[in-house]
């Protein structure tokens, strides 16, 4: 999977790179517009991070004058989160945005998110992690052949976190996915309920699944 | 395009008045006394036709005419009349025409008929002076048939006296336009200086001097306008105030996580360390740049709040729907404090639905943050005939009268020592939320109940 990041700001795309390049992806970058729409135009890219506010041609531009050649998935960033800029942004074409600052785990949320949609892979119905077992369907938990009983909250915390193993995950970002919660509430739901899950499903068990990524948010992985 | 002064325009306005109205009365006069005098020189010409036919009936007249002619003409004329008698046909016998000047072919009006102002012809001579001339028949005694008189004149004088009026009138009328020019100057002026010193007075508030207003002691024109000013004064006072004191709040609620960031940080590579101390620096450092983040959300939130002009979704919200919504996410939080949510939502309502949800999550946290363990939070709607009522409530520390009053303000927390969590700006969102509604909201407390109340209004 090729990615392209068109963005001025050095530390921002060095991050971007390294990121997204850890996370599997194969990464090209672009410090300018001129720049991105040759790569752009030269190469085929599965999607593309586009800044918005970049010197010379800036990302509007960018995205106008893509609009009639490519059709790659454009996810475009910006500092200014206007609704009158956000909706500039889709009319031009794009597919998704974030406003700047975001968290990393966000964004690879969004660019799996975005890929996924473009190959119309189907999510699978049975979700494994170690001797973790989701049913989405009959939603059902089973871990060691044991059955597990989650509320409705739990059950779709835990999807979320098992859609995404080995990926931190902020608390901001399971607020969003899992209450529809897209703003901060100031409180520390998200740990109570990782907490609550995690006495479940880690609880008699002698190999955690859930852990705590320190200050950032939470990861499930079957860590050795 | 810069608009002349009023003085300016007051005065031009007030002497073109004045020019009209002179020149309108200039010319009715100047034509009334022009119809007068023509009427009394049409007469006196008639007169002398009348004259000289009396005179003519003088058996010994005409004999006295062709005898000594030039004593008649010297009686009868003068240099601007003219005066021909003759016979019809025959050479004149008196002719008086200085100015040699044609005669004029005027049918005389027959010697039995009387003479009226109709007779008389008016013409203009060569020059462009107006001439008048009759003519009639008269009888005589000695039966040698009738005499012709014509007569006429020149009105050389008429004309100098009108032209003399006429430019009377004119200086006259310029004389008052410039008069009443400079006196409006003058009057307009004087009647505006209260403008120059309230403008005087305006030039003296500038952001130093926000507490200063216009005197109270206006004209009666004028008060609406110096009420305004100084109301708008206030506001800008209190809005500057406000804005003064957030920039502040906001630097020094920067500089707490700045301050830990610089700190720790420096402290870590002051040496080689563990990767477990590194890993731990930057999950810290982490938090604190989260923190800083959303701080920055939400200010710039609230200052999107205050621009009317940003979109606003909204929606018809069912309200026990998102009642579910918040139990779901806040119900774990409530337990862990041993707390209960009472949730009475119900019935519908008109509002941003995103707006709505973050407004009572934040009055929810707040009710959970501050309430007593083992008490419930009730959350509870209340359909007015022209507003929809959210009532949040807890049992906890009752708000002191002067906590209520700031309590809505932004970084404001009821306890001075930073709260864990706790940004400060949670009900400063709530307010502006409200405000984007054209909304309010309230709170109560007393006898350890404290009462949020936010109240929608609904369009009928």
């Amino acid at each position: 999977m090729k990615i392209l990041v068109i963005e001025d700001e050095a530390k921002a795309r060095d991050y971007m790179r390294k990121g997204l390049t850890e996370a599997g992806f194969i990464v090209d970058v672009a410090d300018n517009g001129v720049d991105g729409l040759f790569y752009a135009r030269e190469h085929h890219y599965d999607l593309i991070l586009l800044d918005v506010m970049l010197p010379g041609i800036d990302g509007w531009q960018v995205m106008a004058e893509m609009d009639q050649q490519i059709h790659t998935p454009v996810i475009f960033l910006t500092a200014k989160g206007t609704l009158e800029d956000r909706i500039k942004g889709l009319e031009l074409g794009a597919d998704d945005y974030l406003v700047k600052p975001f968290s990393f785990a966000e964004l690879l949320a969004r660019v799996r998110t975005q890929l996924r949609r473009g190959s119309q892979q189907k999510l699978p119905d049975i979700l494994t992690l170690a001797d973790l077992q989701l049913d989405v369907f009959k939603r059902r938990v089973e871990r060691g052949g044991q059955r597990i009983d989650l509320t409705n909250k739990e059950f779709n915390l835990l999807h979320l976190f098992l859609l995404h193993p080995g990926e931190v995950l902020t608390r901001t970002l399971i607020a969003s996915r899992v209450w529809d919660m897209n703003f901060d509430s100031d409180t520390n739901v998200v740990d109570v309920a990782v907490k609550r899950l995690r006495q479940k499903i880690d609880g008699p068990f002698a190999q955690p699944l859930i852990h705590t990524v320190h200050g950032v948010g939470y990861r499930c992985e079957a860590e050795a | 395009m810069k608009r002349h002064s009023l003085t300016l325009r007051l005065s031009l306005m007030l002497s073109v008045t004045v020019i009209v109205i002179f020149s309108l009365c200039g010319y009715a006069l100047y034509h009334s006394l022009a119809t007068q005098i023509s009427v009394r020189d049409d007469a006196a010409l008639l007169t002398r036709i009348d004259q000289i036919r009396t005179l003519l009936r003088d058996e010994d007249a005409i004999t006295l005419i062709q005898q000594k002619p030039r004593l008649f003409a010297n009686m009868l004329g003068n240099t601007e009349s003219l005066l021909v008698l003759r016979f019809p046909g025959q050479p004149p016998l008196i002719v008086v025409n200085p100015g040699q000047r044609p005669l004029p072919a005027i049918t005389p009006i027959p010697a039995d008929q009387p003479l009226t102002l109709s007779s008389v012809h008016h013409l203009v001579s060569a020059g462009g002076t107006p001439f008048i001339s009759a003519a009639a028949l008269a009888p005589t005694r000695d039966g040698n048939g009738q005499i012709e008189i014509v007569t006429g004149r020149l009105m050389r004088d008429r004309t100098q006296t009108l032209q003399h009026y006429r430019d009377q009138i004119v200086l006259a009328t310029t004389l008052a336009a410039v008069l009443v020019a400079a006196i409006s100057i003058w009057l307009v002026r004087r009647a505006l200086s209260p403008l120059r010193s309230l403008a005087a007075e305006a030039e003296a508030i500038d952001v130093r001097h926000l507490a200063r207003r216009m005197p109270g002691q206006a004209q009666a024109e004028l008060e609406p306008l110096v009420a305004a000013f100084n109301q708008m004064l206030s506001r800008l006072e209190t809005g500057y105030q406000q804005l003064s004191q957030v920039s502040a709040d906001m630097a020094h609620e920067l500089r707490t996580p700045i301050g830990t960031l610089l700190g720790q940080t420096e402290v870590a590579l002051s040496q080689t360390r563990s990767l477990g101390d590194y890993q731990a620096l930057l999950g810290s450092n982490y938090e604190e740049l989260e923190r800083l983040a959303k701080m920055i959300d939400n200010m710039l939130f609230l200052a999107r709040a205050e621009d009317a002009s940003q979109a606003r979704d909204e929606q018809r919200i069912d309200l026990a729907s998102l009642g579910e919504k918040l139990r779901s996410y806040f119900d774990d939080m409530a337990e862990e404090k041993a707390m209960r949510l009472e949730m009475a939502l119900n019935g519908e309502l008109q509002a941003d639905p995103l707006l709505l949800q973050r407004a009572l999550a934040n009055l929810m946290a707040n009710a959970l943050r501050y309430g007593d363990a083992g008490t419930p939070v009730r959350i509870s709607s209340r359909i007015l005939p022209s507003a929809v009522e959210l009532v949040v409530e807890n049992h906890g520390p009752t708000l002191s009268a002067d906590q209520q009053a700031r309590v809505f303000d932004r970084f404001w927390r009821a306890d001075a020592s930073r709260h864990q969590g706790s940004s400060g700006l949670g009900l400063a969102i709530v307010r502006s939320i409200m405000q984007r509604h054209q909304g309010r909201c309230e709170v109560q407390s007393a006898h350890g109940i404290t009462r949020f109340t936010l109240r929608f209004p609904q369009p009928a």
